[in-house]
């Protein structure tokens, strides 16, 4: 789910970037160090949309660095546990898949894929349903169901299932 | 110098996140009042509700009677269901089928598939013996590969003798791989060399076997070699063992081969590597191309780098062991009802075809091996010191595994005598009595070749001393 909220952090600036650009210098250092990290409790920043403001910078004894509170908004995605998303396949194997929406690694084990879809191996392995009417590949986009969620630094885990109703399969690759 | 960088939240969205987290959590269909307490069973509590919410609505409707038996039917089944989940593998930590958080660390890694996947030995019992079934309708079996010496040979750049300098005007190209056999890999400072007849046989040996690369080099390594033998990823797909990935160190081991040990053969050049399966390897000769793999192994002649040429491809290591391949691969899935075996102690009878899943391929290449020598009795003469106990030395074990049987004394029915030295008294009975005479290594070419060898091409000499 993308949230799009206002957050704080203390950016600390070398004395070289002081001058007429200190603003600039501030915003695209705080871009270069927020966007694509993960947090468990925000999830990954996506984009920084605007700041909102930035307080008075206070040096720091011994280095000359000054650090300034900035309050920023940003749009981050955290998936959720029951949560539904949309991913796309990006490996096929006998365990299962994997899928990716965005930064987060989804995996569905076959324990999770409905039983009467079976796995067929090939240079294009899939999961097949038996009328051959449903078929999971690479590159296919799914609907699934989050049952498990883990953050670290810079990525996300998830544990997803496509066995409950309208879970599956959204959009086949090789009718597009 | 610390740096305050730790990032504030607005304390108004760290409400609505917690309020979002509880809300989808107990919003989902499944939710019952024990589910907190017990969410391992999330998905079959999910799927026994919707069950049971239909019968209760169809019966209602319909059979007001029998309503309360079939909801109390359900409810147990329900609650057999809510077993405590297995956890039969994680993936970043999570249990791949209840989503839990597990620390299980007596689980298998299975890195080389996708990073932070672990499944525990029931569940690779589980994918193993589903995937046979599967292996087995399409008449597949599993073939685990060794790159180095056995499928390409590769050289460091700064290994390079000045002979092989020419080499490098003759590299082809990387843009189009499917069709050179000489690449210069500048990355990882290689030049590496595909055994010739490598194309043929990979594209062959996919018709019958489901194929794995497992290398005791780098995944790094490992991944580009598979690029250069496979650049449509037709055969190996993700299934690419590299050093990283085994679980015993300087092994190599079919734990995390996601396929039966009864159907598995193994190509590799180096015996010690698979102690736990030397059952299930051919052994594959040596293929030096370059010269400091040849130093590598303290052979002190010319490479075929140094001498220009290369291996014959009809009629190389890897045409012969194709063959071998096909008729193994052939035996098993066509074998006639009963196969006779004999492993040394006991004859077997196999019924072999009613039940696929019961073959062996360990058995089959024991019987295929046993077929190169048939007929042959061999006596051996100044081969061993003659204070050992000859049937325990390695040439004896090999001859018999090749079919030969063998024996210390000379008589009518011998066939062959191993020597030496063309001045023994058995070599000298053999001239007399037109018994072949050979030396040892007729018995290694054919234990690499798995084909009786011509005897011609390995003559005796005479040693001078005697």
């Amino acid at each position: 789910m993308f949230f799009h909220i206002v957050l704080e952090r203390n950016m600390q600036l070398h004395p070289r970037h002081f001058g007429r650009n200190l603003r600039e210098n501030l915003v695209s250092k705080l871009m270069k160090d927020v966007e694509g990290t993960c947090s468990g409790q925000h999830g990954f920043v996506v984009a920084i949309t605007g700041i909102e403001n930035i307080g008075k910078g206070m040096i720091r004894d011994g280095t000359g660095f000054v650090s300034f509170p900035m309050k920023y908004q940003c749009v981050v995605f955290r998936p959720f546990k029951g949560e539904i998303l949309e991913a796309v396949v990006t490996m096929v194997n006998k365990m299962g898949f994997f899928a990716e929406a965005g930064p987060v690694q989804i995996f569905v084990s076959n324990h999770l894929i409905p039983d009467d879809m079976e796995f067929q191996t090939g240079d294009m392995p899939n999961y097949t349903t038996s009328d051959g009417s449903v078929k999971i590949q690479k590159d296919s986009e799914v609907r699934l169901k989050i049952i498990g969620t883990r953050v670290d630094a810079t990525e996300i885990f998830c544990i997803g299932t496509i066995k409950d109703d309208f879970l599956g399969v959204i959009n086949d690759p090789t009718t597009a | 110098m610390s740096i305050a960088d730790s990032p504030l939240h607005s304390s108004s969205s760290d409400d609505f996140v917690g309020f979002l987290e509880s809300a989808l959590d107990s919003g989902s269909p499944g939710s019952s009042p024990d589910e907190e307490a017990d969410d391992d069973s999330d998905i079959e509590i999910d799927s026994n509700s919707a069950k049971r919410r239909k019968v209760e609505f169809g019966s209602t409707e319909e059979i007001p009677g029998s309503t309360s038996e079939v909801f109390v039917e359900e409810l147990s089944e329900a609650s057999t269901k809510e077993d405590i989940c297995t956890h039969p593998g994680s993936f970043g930590d999570m249990c791949i089928v209840c989503g839990q958080p597990v620390d299980d660390k007596s689980s298998v890694i299975f890195g080389y598939i996708h990073k932070g996947l672990r499944l525990n030995n029931d569940e690779i019992d589980r994918l193993r013996k589903t995937d046979i079934k599967k292996s087995l309708r399409h008449k597949k079996l599993y073939l685990v590969l060794d790159l180095d010496h056995t499928l390409l040979n590769s050289t460091h750049l700064n290994h390079m003798s000045a002979e092989e300098e020419y080499l490098h005007s003759q590299i082809d190209s990387l843009q189009d791989v499917s069709k050179g056999s000489l690449f210069r890999v500048d990355i990882m400072h290689m030049m590496t060399k595909l055994r010739p007849f490598v194309r043929t046989f990979l594209k062959e040996a996919s018709e019958m076997f489901e194929m794995y690369i497992y290398t005791m080099g780098e995944r790094a390594y490992a991944l580009e070699m598979a690029r250069l033998l496979d650049p449509r990823k037709e055969y190996f797909g993700d299934r690419v063992i590299s050093r990283d990935d085994g679980t015993q160190k300087h092994q190599k081991g079919l734990d995390i081969v996601l396929g039966q040990d009864n159907a598995v053969v193994i190509l590799d050049d180096t015996e010690n590597a698979w102690t736990k399966h030397k059952d299930n390897l051919i052994l594959m000769e040596r293929y030096h191309f370059f010269s400091s793999s040849c130093k590598q192994f303290g052979f002190r002649c010319k490479s075929l780098s140094e001498l220009r040429s290369d291996e014959s491809e009809p009629e190389g290591a890897l045409a012969t062991v194709l063959e071998v391949l096909k008729r193994v691969h052939n035996m098993f899935f066509h074998a006639s009802n009963t196969l006779c075996l004999y492993d040394g102690k006991k004859l077997h009878f196999l019924c072999l075809e009613d039940n696929l899943v019961e073959r062996d391929v360990r058995q089959v290449l024991k019987t295929v091996k046993k077929d190169v020598l048939k007929g042959c009795k061999i006596v051996f003469s100044h081969e061993f010191p003659s204070n050992v106990d000859a049937e325990n030395q390695p040439l004896w074990k090999m001859a018999e595994q090749l079919g030969a049987s063998c024996s210390t004394q000379v008589d009518p029915s011998v066939t062959h005598v191993v020597s030496g030295d063309a001045g023994t008294e058995k070599s000298k009975w053999a001239v007399k009595e037109k018994k072949f005479l050979v030396n040892k290594q007729w018995i290694e070419a054919a234990n690499y070749m798995w084909q009786k060898q011509a005897e011609e091409k390995f003559p005796v000499k005479q040693m001078k001393a005697t």
